[in-house]
């Protein structure tokens, strides 16, 4: 249990850093691996699309990250200094198919399929993504 | 993220080890769509060996999924491990590939 810090370049190599401490803040929580990964894979998608979408390449800025994991739940915050970037609004996905899923939007989706909350906030030019996690019922 | 290919007869099997995500993904993609410049229309991906499978390695395959298919191939999805396998289930994607538990299942299935 505990908090966890960690900021990184904006940089596409550096991702595997941010949800590295994910994963492990996760297992801490009393997540099972599959839950666990599944808070890594969203987490990977939103500073992908923070560095693509928000800074628009890498090296433009930082992603400032705090993970707080408490029994059952886990909540992520990463702060960046890019341009207005609002990933929280739920993707449409209304006129996708099964057979022929249009091949972007899938780490929004992503996002929102795994986490409980997505919140974001514009303060001071900053970004701020705050995803919550609970503990799947029966798991852990 | 590796990449090894085995070119058979009617078939090519590409083993992807690692992390297939926004840093390694292009590599992903030019490997693959190099074997369909090649001709090579049907393809057996073995997954076990992968260890983050993001949106962008997902997005390389629902693309060349959708490329082979339009050639009159396939591709199939080999012994993923369970990040690959629960990767494309959050984004909705199992239902799209045909996924077999082992490579030789898979590479009978052609």
């Amino acid at each position: 249990m505990g908090t966890f810090r960690l900021t990184v370049p904006g940089r596409l190599d550096r991702i595997r850093d941010v949800t590295g401490l994910v994963g492990e803040a996760a297992l801490q929580a009393g997540f099972d691996s599959h839950s666990a990964y599944a808070c890594e894979l969203a987490v990977g998608e939103a500073c992908e699309n923070i560095i693509k979408h928000g800074y628009k390449a890498e090296d433009r800025g930082d992603i400032r990250v705090s993970i707080a994991s408490l029994p059952g739940e886990l909540t992520i915050e990463l702060v960046d200094t890019a341009p207005p970037f609002n990933p929280a609004r739920v993707p449409d996905t209304r006129a996708w198919t099964p057979d022929d899923p249009p091949v972007g939007g899938l780490g929004l989706l992503i996002i929102h399929r795994v986490m409980d909350q997505v919140q974001y906030l514009r303060r001071r030019r900053q970004n701020i993504l705050r995803l919550v996690k609970h503990v799947p019922p029966g798991a852990g | 993220m590796e990449i090894t290919t085995q070119e058979y007869k009617r078939l090519t099997v590409v083993t992807v080890t690692g992390r297939v995500d926004s840093a390694t993904s292009g590599d992903f993609e030019s490997a693959l769509h190099g074997l369909i410049e090649k001709g090579r229309f049907s393809l057996v991906l073995d997954m076990a060996g992968v260890e983050f499978l993001s949106s962008s390695g997902l997005r390389v395959m629902v693309s060349v999924l959708k490329s082979v298919r339009q050639a009159g191939g396939e591709l199939c999805v080999a012994q993923p491990a369970a990040q690959a396998s629960d990767a494309i289930a959050i984004a909705g994607l199992d239902a799209l590939f045909r996924t077999f538990p082992s490579r030789e299942a898979a590479i009978a299935s052609f």
